[in-house]
């Protein structure tokens, strides 16, 4: 694992500027206070930061194997400032910028209560997140997410939809402080192992950890820590009992989109668990298929019975995610290419499915699929969304999940055979049914008789937002190539530490 | 330069883009006018501009679309193929011009998207035609499947349009799962066989996939693979039930595509028999049987009905069995018949689904119950579907004709039982055309609705005497299109031996 540090090929420590542009916004935004100006600003700052992440992009090596625009700041002790991006970290980052803009639009247009406080936490997120993705350091990973989830959990218990918010917030609380309890007991086995056998100082440097693999009778336990640490920010069956009440009491869009539109727990996954534990990745990897697996059916069972937009959503989010967690443990290149594609495109699809729902809700106050319908008349662009989200999800040719899916597929094939394959597949003709189903009773439906008045048709802002996640899924889906090209050497690089067997 | 067939496909879609982009003045139905007529000539250029004597594939572009998979842009035509895209641009410009009137005027009933909607759907189902990389014809295939969603749930005519709707989409998605993992097997064999390795070794071209040998248990997979995903759109006894739902529950003038289009057919033909063809003729006896079958089936299910569409339904469930017969014989005669047949189906089936149409527009219905004596106000109406309906059961003169008499002569070669059956069930074909003919448009008029009816407008009558025409021609003049059809044909037949 070598890197590049960032003097050698860019004019400024671009990663840095991508973690501190969000967060100095932040703490501009709120000195500033509300007021319509300040609110443009905050959006500004968001579609800079996107700019930035595009740079990043452009200037980004994807034939290099090596992370690159490296920076190291020693701090105290083991908690180094260091950080690094290779082709999947350019991938999310990107992501990340893109859906926190589309999510300060999002805000804007449905004209939420204080709004620039709103901004101001979404644009610490951005930040912390940033952190997340390009970290090198677990114990720095750590405490990032503990902020970052403590402000996500801020902005469901003061945006919430409903009353009984209550639960919501204890119940994500419970899930992940539990989690992050976990991941940071995996990680400390880490760093004391490291300790242990080079007598060096305690680090936690993924580059550091990696140079000498962790003792047999550990990586079990480690494994299993690290992976559901991870696993319940995922959310991973069958751990994702936060994410239903969540969805349900806690924010339509913002929360929901920033937590599983970039899914930092598949990151977490792919760039620490399967390079610092490959042994015990390979001994665990049919356990860890059978679950996701079951996964797959068991949300998708739970995701046709719904009767709320927002619950429906939330299962078919778990039941996508099982599919991500077959590609990634399938340990083969393509398998782990097609992995981390669906994965950004599922974050893609499901926070334009829950930006198109949280609009529906600003004109119904409900989103509870008896009491919509009639929609596509009034609001044709918003229902188009929703439903190409769909097909994305589902893996439509001509959508980035096609090319995604079909990449694990192969994979899947060709490592378990055909029959998990057809399982995926089948999986994916339920998605297809339940997520068509919703769209039919939410959009096409007759309208209910208890609506008074026309629905409002759609405002110039919920064009633009709804037309920027078309034009990226559709692009992303005729023109996979750049995408494919972005992880194939990091993917390559790694499916080499299992290859063995 | 961009050559004619990339042309022919992308008309569609900037056509589709261009109603959105047009000011509000323009009206929709007319920039899709233009856009279908543009597409009729340029498919019209392309069948000028076929050589016949060639047997390969023509007018070929090929660009690369995911290199790193080996996924290729690559389209062409030949002799199976290229009769369909005249055929399919001219029922897509019948079909516009028979919602002309039906979706315009309504502002709820949003004119602009359901133009754009036909429009891509005409692109996706050229690709599908067009096609010569397995991945992008799946590709076409699954497209054009979502404009067909939304047109039948938001313009459909009956109370279940929605449940229709969906149940199509599904099971045509559930039937692309064989179809992409079939084609997901070539390309592993591809890679095997090439001994480069995964992903480079892959291959999704046709013509590359035609030349690589494939291990027997191999093609067997294959074959049940493809025949699986092409027999659900066909669609082939008994997967046929969303057939009939759909002719009932949408709109008239689309599901005129939809069963006269025979995609599932032009599939079997193009991919499962050559990419396997010895297990396709060793199950010849399944694909007669199901062939004969059908035909059976859908005949004696038509005799039964009492509207106008599902009898139509049926009836197209019963030709498309003659059809698989046709492929099931295995020789030159009995894929030209096939070839021809699914041509002529998309002149004929969609004629009488036009005319089916207009008589909902008028009537607002096309049961028996609601029609009766309709000759009487609708004379040019009712003598153009006794036309229809005599070319569709095979009448000499037509173009029915010779497709029908090349797929019986071979099936009675082949399987004579089978081909006998055949004969018995055209006889059935005649009854239940003329008896349904005899309730519908002869007697006594019953309905004041039938009686106030207006016939056809001179726009509709000029539509249909170009189809009229065209059966005709063919049906009398049969040699130019089996000239084009032949090559392709005899290597299509030539690869079974």
């Amino acid at each position: 694992m070598s890197e590049i540090y960032w003097n050698q090929h860019a004019a400024w420590p671009m990663l840095a500027t991508l973690q501190l542009l969000p967060l100095f916004g932040a703490v501009l935004l709120l000195k500033l206070g509300e007021s319509t100006k300040v609110i443009w600003l905050g959006c500004v700052i968001a579609g800079l930061e996107l700019v930035l992440a595009i740079e990043l992009y452009l200037q980004f090596d994807s034939k290099n194997p090596a992370y690159q625009f490296a920076e190291r700041l020693d701090l105290l002790g083991p908690l180094t400032y260091h950080v690094g991006a290779d082709g999947v970290t350019v991938l999310f980052i990107l992501l990340a910028a893109l859906i926190v803009f589309l999510v300060i639009l999002y805000c804007i247009a449905r004209g939420l209560a204080e709004t620039v406080r709103l901004l101001a936490i979404l644009l610490a997120i951005e930040g912390l997140m940033m952190s997340l993705l390009c970290t090198f350091n677990l114990l720095w990973f750590v405490i990032a997410s503990g902020f970052e989830l403590a402000l996500a959990g801020y902005l469901i218990g003061n945006w919430a939809t409903s009353p009984d918010k209550g639960i919501a917030v204890a119940r994500f609380f419970q899930f992940q402080t539990i989690g992050l309890a976990m991941l940071w007991a995996g990680v400390l086995i880490l760093g004391w192992s490291h300790h242990d056998l080079t007598g060096a100082a305690w680090t936690f440097d993924l580059l550091d950890l990696a140079e000498h693999p962790i003792p047999a009778n550990y990586a079990a336990v480690c494994f299993f820590l690290l992976f559901y640490g991870f696993g319940v920010r995922t959310p991973v069956f069958p751990l994702h009992g936060w994410l239903p009440t969540v969805a349900r009491h806690g924010n339509v869009a913002i929360a929901p989109a920033l937590l599983l539109g970039v899914k930092i727990g598949i990151y977490g996954m792919v760039r620490f668990v399967l390079p610092l534990l490959p042994e015990a990745v390979a001994t665990w990897a049919p356990f860890v298929v059978g679950f996701a697996a079951a996964g797959v059916f068991y949300a998708a069972l739970l995701a046709i019975q719904q009767i709320n937009l927002r619950h429906l959503i939330a299962y078919a989010v778990v039941s996508h995610t099982s599919l991500v967690i077959l590609g990634l443990f399938s340990l083969d290149h393509v398998g782990l290419q097609g992995a981390l594609l669906m994965t950004a495109n599922f974050g893609l699809a499901a926070t334009a499915m829950m930006l198109m729902t949280g609009l529906v809700y600003r004109r119904t106050w409900t989103t509870n699929m008896n009491k919509l319908g009639g929609l596509f008349d009034r609001i044709p662009i918003i229902g188009l969304t929703f439903f190409i989200a769909g097909l994305a999800i589902v893996g439509m040719p001509g959508t980035p999940g096609f090319d995604a899916a079909h990449l694990a597929l192969e994979a899947a094939i060709h490592r378990f055979g055909a029959l998990p394959a057809v399982a995926a597949a089948l999986g994916n003709v339920a998605a297809a049914g339940f997520l068509l189903w919703a769209f039919q009773r939410a959009f096409l439906a007759p309208a209910p008789a208890g609506r008074g008045g026309a629905v409002e048709r759609a405002s110039r802002l919920e064009w633009i937002i709804a037309s920027i996640l078309v034009a990226a899924m559709l692009t992303a889906g005729f023109h996979m190539e750049p995408w494919l090209n972005l992880v194939e050497a990091p993917m390559q690089a790694l499916a080499e530490r299992f290859s063995h067997d | 330069m961009i050559d004619t067939l990339t042309l022919l496909l992308l008309i569609y879609p900037l056509g589709a883009l261009m109603i959105w982009l047009a000011p509000r003045a323009v009206p929709a139905r007319t920039l899709a006018l233009a856009v279908n007529l543009l597409g009729v000539l340029l498919a019209g250029l392309v069948l000028v501009s076929f050589d016949a004597d060639q047997d390969g594939f023509q007018m070929l572009s090929r660009a690369a679309w995911i290199p790193s998979l080996n996924i290729d842009y690559a389209v062409g035509v030949d002799g199976i193929s290229v009769l369909f895209l005249p055929a399919t641009a001219l029922l897509f410009l019948g079909v516009t011009l028979a919602s002309w009137n039906s979706v315009q005027h309504d502002e709820n009933k949003l004119p602009r998207l359901y133009h754009s909607l036909l429009l891509l759907q005409a692109g996706a189902t050229l690709g599908v035609f067009c096609a010569i990389d397995t991945m992008l014809f799946f590709l076409f295939w699954e497209l054009s499947l979502v404009p067909f969603y939304f047109l039948v749930n938001l313009w459909g005519v009956g109370p279940q349009r929605n449940y229709a709707a969906t149940k199509y989409t599904l099971i045509m998605l559930g039937g692309g799962i064989p179809l992409l993992f079939g084609f997901i097997l070539l390309a592993f064999n591809h890679a095997e066989y090439s001994g480069v390795g995964l992903p480079a070794g892959l291959s999704f071209n046709l013509a590359t996939l035609l030349q690589t040998p494939l291990p027997d248990d191999l093609e067997w997979m294959v074959f049940t693979l493809l025949f699986l995903g092409f027999a659900v759109k066909t669609p082939i006894f008994p997967l046929h039930t969303w057939l009939p739902l759909l002719a009932k529950e949408g709109p008239v003038a689309v599901v005129a595509l939809l069963t006269s289009l025979k995609l599932g057919a032009y599939g079997l033909i193009r991919f499962t028999v050559p990419l396997a063809p010895d297990a396709a003729q060793e199950m010849h006896w399944l694909l007669a049987g199901l062939g004969v079958f059908g035909l059976l089936f859908g005949a004696v299910a038509a005799l039964a009905q009492t509207n106008l569409r599902s009898m139509l339904a049926y009836a197209s469930l019963s030709h498309v069995g003659l059809v698989l017969l046709g492929i099931a014989s295995f020789n030159l005669q009995g894929v030209q018949g096939a070839v021809l047949q699914l041509v002529n189906f998309t002149l004929v089936a969609g004629g009488l689904y036009l005319l089916t149409a207009f008589l909902q527009q008028r009537l607002g219905s096309t049961d028996l119950l609601s029609l009766g004596g309709a000759a009487r106000s609708m004379p040019l109406l009712a003598s153009l579907f006794l036309f229809f309906g005599l070319a569709s059961i095979g009448m000499p003169g037509t173009s029915g004709f010779p497709a029908e008499l090349l797929i019986l002569v071979s099936a009675i070669q082949t399987h004579t039982g089978a081909g006998l059956a055949a004969l018995f069930a055209m006889v059935i074909g005649a009854a239940y055309f003329l008896n349904i003919y005899r309730r519908a448009f002869l007697g006594p008029v019953l309905n004041e609705a039938v009686a106030a009816a207006a016939d056809l407008r001179p726009r509709e009558l000029a539509l249909l005497l170009v189809f009229a025409a065209l059966i005709l021609g063919f049906g009398l003049f049969p040699a130019p299109l089996l000239e084009i059809i032949r090559p392709a044909a005899e290597a299509w037949v030539a690869r079974l031996s």
